[in-house]
């Protein structure tokens, strides 16, 4: 409202200068002060409005249970977790010896998976629960694209993860090569092994602390 | 450092002088010192308009515009979208602010005559601003898609459908060719947009043309000296800043403890195209003209009654040739002007009840006043009126 | 060991369910109105408000089915419902629900103390105004006597019968007390939000009426010479 003092310059309505009240006093300021914040306290609904619904999933636990015992060895599955792509493989014995080459891990840029883009449990050489089943999140960590995948064929026993947006590689426990611009790792989502052909994916049994919020990069 | 800025200051006025002509149209503007509470309302106007906008655009994040989601969209806002209780109730409670203070502002303007010469176009963009208020309200109240909402927007399109030459063309454009249903929907939606923020426009050509002849005041004499004229700031600002503050009373009372006080509660049931509610009414501010619309046992009759009732109000200026502007000093103008405002309080209370008996009549009377005033009144009434002041129109007064 | 149990369960989650009228209205609406109203806009989630429990609430929600889409066989799905679901209606679709109640469609309790004309007021006398049909009194087919209704009858079989519900708190379970507290969740859920809305409220109001007196103490004394 009353803003700054403002003497009128060349005052055509040739008001004389000592009928101008003083403006710059304790009453103004705080007047002002106080309109500023009110100001400040009618925005608030309009951006806590943004927030959208979410206050009212309280408490839902977001798992997904995965049955893979139709999934053949050399192969993935796609299911969606939150909204993620999350590739499932059953590897097979030449993939998994693919993952154990000790030149390999020259051309990785986090071979030993120190970067935090996966729950305890899976910070080993095959990045998982257990060695034959593979659980990542198919977002590339350059510019979240989803990587395809190079299933092992004849020229390639050990296939791979390929992004089709700026060549980004990654082997098959989706850890990144240095060559290309993914600067982490594929994250790995919390999993319990519930039997042999079923997981949960969402909470883990070795890390049970684990929030996917924290990872460096999804 | 000082120097620096006063450097961009004057860099920046050079080349867009927009300091200079804020501090010229908004602080030292010579405005009368002699206006009352009454001249407040533009400034509670432009405010509501402004609430309007800023909980529209937050709404409109959270609405889905089509007739299956409609409704629950809405009913999610205000049971679990983050204060979305609060951000419909200011959109819904501000529309009736805006429409109270746009009536009393037009009222101000025909009491103090603020509608003559030279300030015919101020009245004239006024009035465009209040049809366009009015198109930006009724589609808003579609939006819902509650009962009321279907049923209004039936009987009006069915109205649109009667207009000669245009109606039929009028109403396809609207809705595609359908019935009242997703396409018609979503054109209301864009619509209800499109004309809210064109509103904004029209307010700055509104205030533009105020700024040319300057305000008028209760004498409706225009100040010729200096001694009767204060800047803007701070005479004008404080004094609407007060105003407002009581403004706002209101409008928080309306929003947090009477909030389905002037709303209707059947638009909280969902549109149901088999069922018609009971006692369909509109919106209080709509109840004048709706009470026109019933008031006439004709279509028609009816519809032109009720828009011809706003568009009379266009050729005030010229239908009205005395050279005496403010009521205050017209003795036989001025009873019959109060009598209008309460005809016009009067169609408001008989378009919220049932058209029948005593109301009925009361708006068959209120309307033919109506008329009677615009018509009749106001043009002959001047020239048996002789002013018992000494007033004399100040023509070509700065 | 009863008395043990009968201990443990005034410490658990239950007894603080149902000690506010509200709570109890919904008890009431869970026992009894809820076999045959809706609930279409109300989530699970909201009934927080109320002061339940997260728990409290998922074990309700997981009770209720909600469609999932198709399942591998392109069969309809069903999973337990989550709190930020929509409590619904206990028919799958609208034509189910009025063959299961004579043709009528049991109004949908999100708005219903809005909506019905006399408000909260007119549904608890309603609720109350059952009774035994006087001999010689005519009933048209599926309704039943009722003392509120302008022509003594009801589509609405009488659906509160006294100790019907065991209260958590201890309250006894007359119609009047239940009628009561049905009406108390009634008005919750047609004006959610209404305690918040109010303390806002006089917030506002109090920070509104602090700046009028200050800008009218400004205003007066930038207008004082004025008026000299």
């Amino acid at each position: 409202m009353t803003q700054d003092d403002a003497p009128p310059s060349s005052s055509q309505q040739g008001l004389e200068e000592e009928n101008h009240p003083r403006r710059r006093d304790v009453l103004a300021t705080v007047t002002l002060g106080m309109g500023c914040a009110g100001a400040c306290a009618l925005a608030y609904p309009f951006l806590n409005s943004l927030n959208g619904t979410q206050s009212s999933r309280i408490g839902e636990d977001d798992t997904v249970e995965v049955d893979c015992s139709k999934l053949a060895p050399g192969q993935q599955l796609v299911v969606t977790w939150r909204g993620w792509p999350v590739f499932v493989q059953r590897r097979t014995p030449e993939m998994l010896a693919s993952l154990r080459v000790p030149e390999l891990a020259h051309r990785l840029r986090d071979p030993e998976s120190k970067m935090h883009q996966q729950p305890q449990d899976a910070i080993n050489w095959h990045r998982s629960v257990v060695p034959e089943i593979g659980v990542l999140i198919g977002i590339c960590t350059h510019l979240g694209c989803v990587p395809s995948f190079d299933a092992p064929s004849s020229g390639d026993r050990s296939g791979k993860y390929a992004c089709p947006c700026h060549g980004s590689q990654f082997d098959i426990a989706g850890r990144a090569y240095k060559d290309a611009p993914a600067p982490y790792n594929l994250p790995v989502p919390p999993v319990t092994i519930i039997s042999d052909q079923h997981l949960l994916i969402g909470k883990s049994k070795g890390d049970p602390d684990f929030d996917i919020a924290t990872i460096q990069q999804i | 450092m000082t120097d620096k800025s006063q450097d961009l200051s004057r860099w920046v006025e050079k080349r867009l002088p927009i300091v200079s002509s804020f501090r010229r149209e908004y602080v030292d503007f010579a405005m009368p010192k002699n206006l009352n509470y009454l001249w407040n309302f533009g400034a509670f106007a432009t405010v509501s308009l402004g609430m309007l906008l800023l909980s529209g655009i937050f709404l409109a994040l959270n609405y889905t515009p089509t007739v299956s989601d409609a409704f629950s969209s809405i009913e999610t806002i205000d049971r679990q979208v983050a204060s979305g209780w609060l951000v419909r109730s200011i959109h819904m409670g501000g529309v009736s602010m805006l429409f109270a203070a746009l009536y009393v502002h037009v009222a101000r303007g025909l009491y103090y005559g603020s509608y003559k010469a030279p300030r015919e176009l101020i009245w004239l963009t006024g009035l465009g601003l209040l049809l366009m208020v009015m198109i930006t309200a009724f589609a808003g109240y579609i939006l819902p898609w509650g009962q009321m909402s279907y049923w209004g927007a039936t009987v009006v399109v069915n109205a649109l459908n009667t207009v000669p030459l245009i109606g039929k063309a009028l109403t396809s454009w609207l809705m595609g060719g359908e019935g009242l249903g997703n396409v018609a929907l979503h054109r209301i939606y864009v619509l209800h947009f499109l004309t809210a923020f064109s509103i904004i426009g029209v307010v700055a050509l509104h205030i533009a043309t105020l700024h040319v002849a300057g305000s008028n005041n209760p004498t409706g004499i225009d100040p010729e000296y200096s001694d009767e004229t204060v800047p803007f700031h701070p005479y004008y600002t404080s004094k609407d800043g007060l105003g407002l503050c009581l403004f706002l009373i209101v409008y928080a009372v309306v929003v947090f403890f009477a909030p389905d006080f002037l709303t209707l509660a059947e638009n909280y049931v969902q549109a149901n195209p088999l069922v018609t509610p009971q006692d369909i009414t509109p919106e209080w501010y709509f109840a004048p003209f709706y009470a026109i619309l019933r008031a006439v046992p004709s279509k028609l009759g009816g519809l032109i009654l009720a828009t011809g009732s706003i568009g009379v109000l266009f050729a005030v200026p010229w239908l009205d040739k005395s050279p005496v502007r403010s009521a205050r000093y017209r003795p036989l103008l001025r009873p019959a002007l109060l009598l209008l405002f309460f005809s016009f309080v009067a169609l408001g209370f008989a378009g919220m009840h049932p058209p029948a008996g005593g109301w009925l009549w009361l708006s068959r009377v209120a309307v033919c006043y109506w008329y009677l005033y615009f018509l009749v009144l106001l043009p002959f009434q001047s020239r048996r009126e002789t002013s018992p002041s000494p007033t004399v129109q100040h023509e070509g007064s700065e | 060991m009863k008395y043990l149990f009968v201990a443990l369960l005034a410490l658990s989650p239950l007894q603080a369910m149902a000690s506010t009228p509200e709570q109890r209205g919904f008890q009431v609406f869970r026992q009894v109105c809820s076999s045959c109203h809706s609930l279409n806009y109300v989530a699970y989630s909201d009934l927080s408000e109320l002061g339940l429990s997260v728990s409290a609430i998922k074990d309700y929600a997981a009770q209720h089915q909600v469609a999932d889409g198709l399942d591998d066989d392109g069969d309809l799905k069903t999973r337990p419902a989550h709190p930020s679901d929509k409590i619904g209606s206990p028919y799958p679709s609208e034509n189910l629900a009025r063959m299961a109640n004579h043709g009528g469609l049991p109004p949908d309790f999100s708005r219903l103390a809005l909506t019905q004309k006399g408000g909260t007021a007119r549904i608890i006398q309603i609720l109350e105004s059952y009774a035994s049909a006087p001999e010689g009194a005519v009933l048209p087919q599926g309704s039943y006597y009722n003392l509120a209704m302008k022509h003594r009858h009801i589509a609405m079989p009488q659906p509160l019968h006294a100790g019907q519900v065991k209260y958590s708190d201890g309250t006894s379970a007359t119609i009047s007390q239940m009628a009561q507290d049905v009406g108390t969740f009634l008005e919750w859920t047609a004006r959610p939000h209404l305690q918040t809305r109010h303390r806002i409220g006089i917030y506002t109001l109090i920070y509104l009426i602090v700046m009028s007196m200050l800008v009218f103490v400004l205003k007066n004394r930038i207008w004082k010479k004025v008026k000299e």
